[in-house]
C-alpha cells in the first residue's frame, strides 16, 4: 500500500494548469487588441470561465476513476 | 414607494421566515445540526446551497457596477477570480479538510497545529466574517431604500435585523434549504433579464456596439494591472479562506456528492456571470452611471428599465435573496467561531449544546448590530469592501491552511506567525493606501508565505502524529 506521491494528485496537477492559464492571461496581459470594441484581455477571461467548469468536471470525475480502482 | 416591488418583497421574506421557523425545530435537536444541517444534504441541494453562499450580494450588484464604472475587463476579472474559486478550492483543500472529519475552520487549525492558532483563527473568523456583512447590509439598504421609500439607513437597521432573526432561528438547515429556493430565484431572474436585454437590443453584437456607443471606454482596461491582479487572486481564494464556503462543504452526505455539489455549483456560476455580462452591457448603454448616488444602483436600474414592475419585484427579491443568504451564512460562521471555536473548546468544554446553541444565538445578534451600525456610513463601494474582505482572509489563512494540508513540515509556529504577519502587513498596505484598490494581498500574501516557510524551518518539526496526520488527509490516493 505504497502512498502516491502528492504531486501525481489530480488536484496539485490541476492546480498547476489553472495557475498556468491565469499566468497566461496575467503576463501576456495584452490590452490594445480588441475584439468587437473590447480589449483582449476580457475575452481571454471569458473563455477562462468555460475552461474553470471544464477544468472542475476533470477533477470529479478523475477522483472518482481513481477512487473507483 | 414601488407598491408591486414591495408586496412581493414582503411574502418573500414571510415566506421565507415562515421556512425558518418550521426548520428551527430541526435545528435545536442537536448541535451538529445546527452548525452543518446534520450532513444529509444531496448533490442537487447542495449545488444551489454552495452556489448561494458564494454569490454574496457583490456577485450580482457589485460586479455589474463596477463593471459599469470601470469598464467590462473589471467585470470580467471579477467572473474569472470568482468562477475559479469551487474549482481551486476542491483541487487543494476540500478533500482533505473534510476527511479530517472538523466542523470549522479554526477546529481545522486547531486539529493541525494546536490551540493556540484555532484561538487566532477564531478572532480572525469573527473579525473578517463581522466586516463582511458591511456590503451585504450597504446591498440590501440601497435595494430597501429604494423599493420601500424610506431612509438608507433605516432599510439598513430593518434589513439587518430580519436577516439576523432569520439566521438565529434556523442555523444551517434553515439556511441551506432556504437557499435551494434563493439560489434558484436569484439564477433564473437575471437569465430572464439577459434574454429581455437580448432581445430589445437585437442580438449580442449589437448590444455591445450600443453600449460603446454610449461608453467608448466600456471594453478598456481602465485600472492599474495590480488592481486587476489583486482582486483576481482575493476571489480565486475565497473558497479556501472564507469560513462560510467552508462550512457548506461539511453539509453533504459524502465526499462524492461534496465534489459534484461543487461541480454543479460553478455551472451555475458560471451561467450567473455570462448573463450578468449582458446586464453590464445593457447597463452601460443606458448611459446613467454619472447620475446615479451609487454605482452599486445600476443593476437595479437595469431590472427596472427592462422588467415589467411584476417581473422586477421577483428579481428584486431574488437579490435580496442572494444577499440574504450570504449573510446568513456569515452569521453562523461567526457563531460557530465564539460559541463553537472559542467557548465550548476552550471556556467550558463540558457546555450542553443547548447552551452553545443559546450563545451562538447572542453573538450573532452583537455581529449583526456592529455590522449595521458600519455599514450606516459604508467606507466603499461593494466590490471594494468585498474585495478587502477576501484579500484579508487570504493574507492570514491562504497559506497557514494550504501547507497544513500539503506540507508536513509546517508547524505551528510558522502557521501563527503567517496569519498574524500576513493580517498585519494587510491592515498596514489598508491604512497607508500606498497602492491600487484591492492590490494589498498581492504583497501581503507572499509575507504570509514567507514567515509561515521560513519560521517553521527554523524551529523544530511537527510530532510523528501530526505528520501521519497530514498523511491521512490524503489518503485518498492510496492504492
Amino acid at each position: 500500500m505504497a502512498s502516491r506521491s502528492k504531486f501525481k494528485d489530480p488536484g496539485f496537477i490541476l492546480t498547476v494548469v489553472l495557475v498556468i492559464y491565469a499566468g497566461f492571461v496575467f503576463i501576456w496581459w495584452p490590452t490594445d487588441i480588441y475584439m468587437l470594441g473590447i480589449s483582449l484581455v476580457a475575452w481571454l477571461m471569458f473563455i477562462g470561465l468555460f475552461f474553470w467548469f471544464l477544468l472542475a468536471v476533470i477533477y470529479a470525475v478523475w477522483i472518482e476513476k481513481l477512487e473507483g480502482s | 414607494m414601488q407598491v408591486t416591488e414591495s408586496i412581493i418583497l414582503l411574502i418573500y421574506l414571510i415566506v421565507m421566515t415562515i421556512m425558518g421557523i418550521y426548520f428551527y425545530r430541526r435545528a435545536r435537536q442537536s448541535e451538529n445540526d445546527y452548525f452543518t444541517a446534520g450532513q444529509s444534504i444531496n448533490t442537487f441541494v447542495g449545488a444551489f446551497a454552495i452556489f448561494a453562499a458564494v454569490a454574496s450580494s457583490s456577485s450580482l450588484m457589485g460586479a455589474v457596477g463596477s463593471g459599469v464604472a470601470l469598464g467590462v475587463p473589471y467585470f470580467f476579472t471579477y467572473a474569472f477570480g470568482v468562477i475559479a474559486i469551487l474549482p481551486f478550492s476542491m483541487f487543494l483543500v476540500s478533500g482533505q479538510i473534510r476527511r479530517s472529519g472538523v466542523k470549522t475552520l479554526p477546529e481545522f487549525f486547531k486539529q493541525r497545529f494546536g490551540k493556540s492558532v484555532q484561538i487566532v483563527a477564531a478572532a480572525i473568523v469573527v473579525i473578517g466574517m463581522t466586516f463582511y456583512m458591511v456590503p451585504q447590509l450597504t446591498a440590501s439598504g440601497l435595494i430597501g431604500s429604494h423599493v420601500l421609500g424610506i431612509d438608507y439607513p433605516m432599510a439598513v437597521i430593518i434589513l439587518g435585523l430580519g436577516f439576523t432573526l432569520y439566521a438565529a432561528l434556523g442555523g444551517m438547515w434553515a439556511i441551506t434549504y432556504t437557499d435551494l429556493i434563493q439560489g434558484a430565484i436569484m439564477l433564473i431572474g437575471i437569465i430572464i433579464l439577459a434574454l429581455f436585454i437580448v432581445v430589445d437590443h437585437n442580438g449580442i453584437v449589437s448590444l455591445i456596439n450600443d453600449a460603446l456607443a454610449v461608453d467608448p471606454a466600456f471594453g478598456d482596461i481602465t485600472q492599474p494591472w495590480m488592481s486587476y491582479f489583486g482582486l483576481f487572486i482575493a476571489f480565486l481564494w475565497f473558497g479556501i479562506i472564507s469560513p462560510s464556503v467552508v462550512m457548506r462543504n461539511f453539509a453533504s452526505r459524502d465526499a462524492k456528492t461534496a465534489r459534484r455539489s461543487a461541480m454543479w455549483a460553478c455551472l451555475l456560476y458560471l451561467a450567473l456571470f455570462v448573463a450578468g455580462f449582458f446586464v453590464t452591457a445593457a447597463g452601460a448603454s443606458m448611459g446613467i452611471i454619472d447620475t446615479l448616488d451609487n454605482t452599486d444602483m445600476i443593476f437595479v436600474s437595469v431590472i427596472e428599465q427592462y422588467f415589467p414592475a411584476i417581473l422586477g419585484g421577483v428579481m428584486l427579491a431574488g437579490l435580496m435573496a442572494a444577499i440574504m443568504s450570504s449573510a446568513d451564512a456569515m452569521l453562523l460562521a461567526i457563531s460557530a467561531g465564539i460559541a463553537h471555536d472559542i467557548y465550548k473548546e476552550h471556556i467550558n468544554p463540558k457546555a450542553n449544546e443547548r447552551f452553545v446553541t443559546g450563545l451562538g444565538l447572542v453573538v450573532m445578534i452583537v455581529a449583526s448590530i456592529v455590522g449595521i451600525l458600519i455599514a450606516i456610513e459604508p467606507p466603499g463601494l461593494i466590490a471594494i469592501m468585498v474585495g478587502w474582505v477576501g484579500g484579508f482572509l487570504l493574507s492570514a489563512f491562504g497559506f497557514p491552511i494550504v501547507l497544513g494540508i500539503w506540507w508536513k513540515r509546517a508547524n505551528t509556529l510558522g502557521a501563527l506567525s503567517g496569519m498574524v504577519g500576513g493580517s498585519i502587513v494587510f491592515l498596514i498596505l489598508i491604512i497607508g493606501q500606498w497602492f491600487p484598490t484591492n492590490a494589498e494581498p498581492i504583497i501581503a500574501a507572499p509575507v504570509s508565505l514567507i514567515l509561515m516557510i521560513v519560521v517553521s524551518l527554523m524551529t523544530e518539526p511537527p510530532s510523528d502524529e501530526t505528520k501521519e496526520l497530514v498523511d491521512y488527509y490524503h489518503t485518498h490516493l492510496e492504492e
